[in-house]
């Protein structure tokens, strides 16, 4: 599998020109069904989505509208029953599960709604697994792993468990991770169900400003409109189905 | 194996009390295994320690030293048999003893030869063997070089007529977990007679034999036993494991080992299972943000060595200082071969229990951190 990060500085500047003009996402004519005792459940019927490089798209809808399947067939961690999903250049539709666990661990960020930190590992801890389990340059990542958490405002709170952080700084330490791999595209899945209305509007204003600054592409799910004035874009999913 | 220890290191406590799980069922493992080399050394300890490669008793002699006698027309048939390259006789007797200046008697094994070569014990851990009249060698837990030991007759103390003194000492050579002595052939004639005046002739219970160069003592012992009914000729080894009684104790020593074998695996691959169990929300994001199954399994099984491992030393740790006691009349002693072989079969089984566990770990799907599965 190519690598689809761009080349980063540590400034959080993108690489080239070309890499700036790829989508982040494609997905032709997507579809995900579930057989449920011997019937066929659609999830998501024949999403068609463009996300640009640095584009943040909030993808809303109700509950069972689909919201999760997409983000996870975006993210490698679902396959797709039929259509084309093309991220950051690199058609990961016919991906076997290696090489999507690879894809996973290498171009793409997640945030997940409620299982987002190790407990066992430090915040610093939590966010250099993901060089660990790719086998990264240590180096280089303990250097990362401290810029993101200074830039996260956790500088102080590198050292402390999951269980001594708050719900806020917690969420910060699943950003930060997601960020580590210099991914093309990060999915956010309902990251601010757990804080109150200040918190999750901070939440959100960070992660704008994360992936601005490093021209990410984010896909942020969320059942909340008031994220909506966050995104560049806003994505409606109803039943399976995409509205634009 | 970033995550196994770092886990490792954030729950001290919990791997801790593991490892010394582990470490005491070590202990008693090696433990029971030096009781029972102790326990049988001290049954038989001076068959194998005596030289003569093979040992014929009479066949209605029950395979000990106390019950064969070999009487002169057995004696003749053995001696004649093609192949025999040295021989001796071998005498047994346990009698009434009196230790230097001790005022209790105890009882001592007293074992004869004709021949040093075919009967006399094969190693020394310090003198030499009897070269007159009166000298013997002690097993050395039991004696030291010079002590007096007076064979007492059948009246007591009054009628003691023959004291032997230990000029040399011979390591597990005990007899019946009793004191032994290796004495010359007049020496043991003469214990007999102080023991008992009226004897009549004293007969040898066993012949030592060495077979001629270039043939084996099986094959020896083989011929032996062909040549006559009434021979009972078995390769040192096989004598001192046919006794009666040794195979029983270490049949009785497999259960036990058994069991702690079966216990070590339970646990350990219990405490895997229930780590992994607790553990699924982490294992499920870690899937999900790119970590291959086969780094994770390698992440448990390292943990499983590091586990087993500390339990090994550990319980080697304290046996070793409990090797060098004495149980009784019976000597421990650290048997290498014996944790060797307890350490590669507590690591495999180890390694085994946590299948269990891996096979959870295979199991982990990704897709359970977007359900909140993991969370509950």
């Amino acid at each position: 599998m190519t690598e689809t990060s761009p080349e980063n500085d540590g400034s959080g500047a993108t690489g080239t020109a070309a890499q700036a003009n790829t989508p982040a996402l494609e997905m032709e004519g997507v579809r995900k069904v579930y057989e449920v005792a011997d019937e066929e459940v659609v999830a998501l019927d024949h999403a068609e989505l463009i996300v640009g490089s640095n584009e943040i798209i909030a993808l809303v809808g109700p509950s069972g509208s689909g919201k999760t399947t997409l983000c996870s067939i975006a993210g490698g961690i679902l396959s797709p029953t039929e259509g084309k999903v093309i991220v950051g250049g690199n058609d990961i539709s016919g991906y076997s599960a290696k090489q999507l666990t690879e894809f996973r661990r290498d171009s793409v960020g997640f945030v997940f709604q409620t299982v987002n930190l190790i407990p066992f590992l430090t915040a610093r801890e939590n966010l250099l697994v993901v060089d660990e389990i790719s086998g990264r340059d240590r180096k280089r990542a303990n250097k990362r792993a401290d810029q993101l958490l200074e830039e996260l405002g956790l500088a102080d709170r590198a050292g402390n468990l999951p269980s001594q952080l708050s719900g806020g700084q917690k969420q910060r330490v699943a950003i930060g991770r997601s960020l580590m791999n210099e991914p093309s595209l990060v999915l956010f899945d309902e990251p601010t169900s757990a804080l109150d209305t200040k918190l999750g509007d901070q939440m959100v204003e960070l992660i704008r400003e994360e992936m601005k600054s490093r021209g990410t592409a984010a896909i942020i799910v969320t059942h909340d409109e008031r994220i909506t004035g966050y995104a560049d874009r806003t994505v409606h999913i109803t039943d399976g189905r995409l509205e634009a | 194996m970033f995550l196994a220890l770092r886990e490792m290191r954030r729950a001290k406590v919990r791997f801790g009390l593991l490892i010394s799980a582990i470490g005491l069922l070590v202990l008693l493992i090696l433990a029971q295994q030096a009781l029972q080399n102790g326990l049988i050394t001290s049954f038989i300890g001076a068959i194998e320690r005596q030289s003569a490669p093979v040992l014929v008793y009479s066949v209605d002699g029950q395979r000990t030293f106390q019950g064969s006698i070999i009487t002169p027309p057995l004696e003749k048939k053995i001696l004649s048999t093609e192949g025999i390259g040295k021989s001796g006789r071998i005498g047994q007797g346990t009698f009434s003893v009196r230790l230097n200046d001790a005022t209790d008697d105890s009882d001592a094994a007293i074992i004869g030869y004709t021949d040093p070569a075919v009967g006399a014990p094969d190693q020394l851990t310090s003198g030499w063997l009897p070269n007159g009249p009166g000298e013997g060698v002690g097993s050395d837990t039991d004696f030291s070089i010079g002590d007096r030991v007076k064979i007492l007759g059948p009246g007591g103390p009054g009628q003691q007529t023959e004291t032997i003194e230990v000029v040399g000492l011979a390591d597990d050579a005990q007899l019946q977990v009793t004191p032994t002595l290796f004495v010359e052939w007049p020496d043991y004639l003469a214990s007999v007679k102080s023991n008992n005046p009226d004897a009549g002739a004293v007969l040898p219970s066993a012949i030592g034999v060495a077979p001629v160069a270039g043939l084996d003592a099986a094959t020896l012992a083989e011929r032996i036993n062909d040549s006559s009914p009434e021979a009972d000729a078995l390769p040192k080894q096989e004598a001192a494991d046919q006794t009666p009684g040794v195979a029983e104790v270490k049949q009785s020593f497999q259960v036990i080992f058994l069991l702690f074998g079966l216990v070590v695996p339970l646990v350990t691959g219990l405490f895997f299972l229930i780590i992994t169990l607790q553990k699924s929300a982490s294992l499920i994001l870690l899937r999900a943000i790119g970590a291959s199954t086969g780094l994770l399994v390698r992440s448990l099984l390292f943990q499983v060595l590091l586990v087993i491992g500390g339990g090994l030393a550990i319980g080697i740790a304290f046996y070793t200082p409990l090797s060098q006691a004495q149980v009784g009349d019976i000597k421990l002693s650290f048997d290498v071969q014996a944790v060797i072989t307890w350490s590669v079969i507590l690591l495999v089984l180890g390694m085994l229990s946590a299948l269990v566990a891996a096979r959870r770990v295979l199991a982990v799907d990704p897709i359970e951190a977007t359900t909140g599965e993991g969370g509950r």
